[in-house]
């Protein structure tokens, strides 16, 4: 049965329609588009030929970079998730409602702050000279390099995604039924089992959600790995960056974009899918 | 006398400046159905909780097989409960959610299948061990959830008002389920509910609970017959109840005065002193109506008629004396086919002073 389109409706989608097409479809026809055009002179000329994508997919370097950002990316999301649930946990289930509402608020308070300068502040910490190493030199230890190390850009990683993986679990963890967690416990089921035989399936949607905006983030971000991993090893966001200064090849780097985006709708969907398996409608 | 199973002893429970449970004794027998009936906030799911160890005692010490059983975690219990919500995970299946609890126990694979299967067949929901919770409908949940909680075999099953999510129908067929199964298995259950009906039907015995308080301990028969408390009585509502004042009559016999007239009591008023305040008690079903006033009866009333009520093979029929106190009275049709009964006709009310009792004010 179609139902005829309102006007009243109209009125109110419209203005998301119009912003969705302008700023979203457009621009992602244009850069499918654009990952046919060539490059000549240093110039860019419209047509069609997949002279970018044979170059790009026939790259080692390409693949390495992005079978890198995908491992960490992965890693970064699982990292966060397994930090963030015990502080969600704690948030949920052992502050009182008025000291749950405090933690909520200091949570947000990180996005106050531009995420560029939080990663620089990390430079002070981790660099040759920095807080830490100066610190470990009092007691005879160091200088270690803390900076641009993979340990590093996960730091900055989890300084992204943290906070919004704690809210999105702590949102999930609070719906989770109480009586549910006493009758785990009422059957032989200790504190610890209950998490895992409990709680974290009945939040599952919950924590699936937040660990996939964690690797959403991590998977284009490009101030971490270059600002605290030193662009070493590259990942796709830093190759995308080299690939239009290196010759102004922008078909190149919509090649790479188009990739990645193509791998997000992918993990996405199989994250949402695997949210709700095994639920009934 | 064998030693009780559960033992409540000087029992109290506080949330903060809240008296949930008074201080409390309680005996619960091996085997027994024991109902713990009362209005919402009673106290009674509270006394449930705390033998489960959902929550703890403030004061007082609950026994468990003569052990204190106070400081011992939920998790070290065995005092399965079914809840109200039923508490089913809905992200396990059937036969898993009745293989929790032995898995927990880390009872193996086959062993809690076979044990699990087993249970399901009992409670008659074995085709359904596949499926998932949401598609199973109330009184399949209510099998699931007595199967999760029956499936470790305990000695003693707690359930908080299980049925009242039901309809009608189902309640009915559920409480001889519930019945049966305590029957066959010989587990002692502890019934939480609000329901006289439920509480009346499948208990031993019955606990009835007031602001934290119990108010009477014992039989259907017992609380029915005779209410120890004016809140009993009042709570059951098929007594007739005259508050009044304790005197002698004319003729030096225990009686007691009452807006509605002086009534004669039985057995001398149990050494009662007079000027103390009380309330007579008699059971709508012990009434007599007569139109014509009775020539020997002791304790008569005139009362007015002010309505009838029709439940099946009885009739309660509603009066209203000249103090403006209602009565009620309980017949079989057969009973009442010889009189003239109308709306706003005047009858004479009468009982026999065995019939009444006294309760304290």
């Amino acid at each position: 049965m179609r139902r005829p389109v309102s006007l009243y409706g109209l009125t109110f989608s419209l203005p998301l329609l119009i912003w969705q097409l302008l700023f979203f479809v457009f621009p992602l026809v244009f850069l499918v588009a654009l990952s046919f055009w060539t490059v000549r002179n240093f110039r860019l000329e419209a047509g069609f030929d997949t002279v970018n994508w044979v170059t790009m997919f026939g790259r080692p370097v390409f693949w390495q970079a992005y079978a890198t950002t995908l491992a960490m990316a992965a890693g970064a999301a699982a990292l966060t998730s397994a930090l963030a649930f015990p502080c969600a946990y704690a948030i949920a289930f052992k502050l009182s409602p008025a000291a749950r509402r405090w933690a909520v608020f200091l949570m947000v308070i990180p996005f106050f702050t531009s995420y560029l300068v939080r990663v620089y502040s990390w430079q002070v910490f981790l660099s040759d000279v920095g807080i830490i190493n100066v610190m470990l030199g009092w007691i005879g230890l160091g200088p270690f390099r803390l900076l641009n190390t993979i340990g590093a850009t996960m730091l900055g990683y989890m300084t992204l995604g943290f906070p919004l993986v704690v809210l999105l679990q702590l949102f999930s963890l609070v719906f989770v039924d109480r009586t549910l967690i006493e009758a785990a416990h009422n059957m032989r089921c200790g504190r610890l089992r209950t998490v895992f035989a409990v709680v974290i399936p009945s939040a599952r949607v919950g924590l699936v959600i937040a660990a996939l905006f964690s690797f959403i983030l991590c998977f284009g971000d490009f101030v971490s790995p270059i600002y605290l991993g030193g662009g070493d090893p590259t990942t796709l966001s830093i190759l995308i960056t080299d690939t239009t200064k290196s010759g102004q090849q922008w078909p190149r780097a919509a090649v790479i974009a188009l990739t990645m985006i193509a791998t997000l709708m992918v993990v996405a969907f199989l994250a949402v899918r695997f949210a709700y398996k095994g639920r009934t409608k | 006398m064998q030693e009780p199973l559960v033992s409540f002893e000087g029992v109290a429970k506080r949330f903060g400046s809240y008296v949930a449970v008074q201080k409390m004794d309680l005996q619960i027998h091996k085997g027994e159905f024991l109902a713990i009936m009362g209005s919402s906030g009673c106290g009674k799911t509270t006394t449930l909780r705390m033998l489960a160890g959902l929550e703890a005692p403030s004061e007082g010490v609950i026994r468990l097989a003569g052990q204190a059983i106070n400081d011992l975690p939920s998790w070290s219990r065995d005092t399965p409960m079914v809840w109200q919500s039923l508490a089913l995970f809905p992200f396990l299946n059937v036969i898993e959610n009745v293989e929790f609890a032995l898995k927990m126990r880390g009872i193996g694979r086959a062993e809690r299948r076979r044990r699990a299967e087993q249970w399901l067949e009992r409670m008659q929901i074995a085709e359904f061990a596949d499926r998932n919770i949401a598609q199973l409908s109330g009184g399949q949940r209510q099998r699931v959830a007595l199967a999760r909680s029956l499936v470790v075999e305990p000695e003693i099953l707690l359930l908080d008002e299980p049925l009242s999510a039901l309809d009608a129908a189902l309640k009915v067929r559920m409480q001889s389920v519930l019945k049966n199964l305590q029957r066959e298995t010989g587990i002692t259950f502890v019934y939480v509910t609000h329901s006289q009906s439920e509480a009346f039907s499948m208990a031993d015995r019955v606990v009835i609970m007031s602001r934290g308080k119990i108010e009477q301990i014992g039989t259907p028969q017992e609380i029915y017959r005779t209410p120890r408390t004016r809140f009993v009585a009042d709570f059951l509502g098929s007594s007739n109840i005259f508050p009044g004042q304790l005197t002698r009559d004319a003729g030096g016999r225990a009686a007691i005065a009452t807006p509605s007239g002086d009534f004669v009591l039985a057995g001398g008023g149990q050494g009662a002193t007079p000027g103390q305040a009380a309330s007579l008690i008699v059971l709508d079903t012990k009434m007599q109506i007569h139109f014509q006033p009775p020539p020997d009866a002791v304790n008569t009333i005139e009362a007015r008629m002010i309505g009838e009520e029709f439940i099946g093979a009885t009739a309660t029929i509603y009066f209203e004396t000249g103090a403006g106190q209602e009565i009620r009275v309980q017949k079989s049709h057969e009973e009442l086919a010889d009189l003239p009964l109308a709306v706003g006709r005047s009858f004479h009310l009468s009982w026999s002073p065995a019939d009444g009792h006294l309760v304290p004010e």
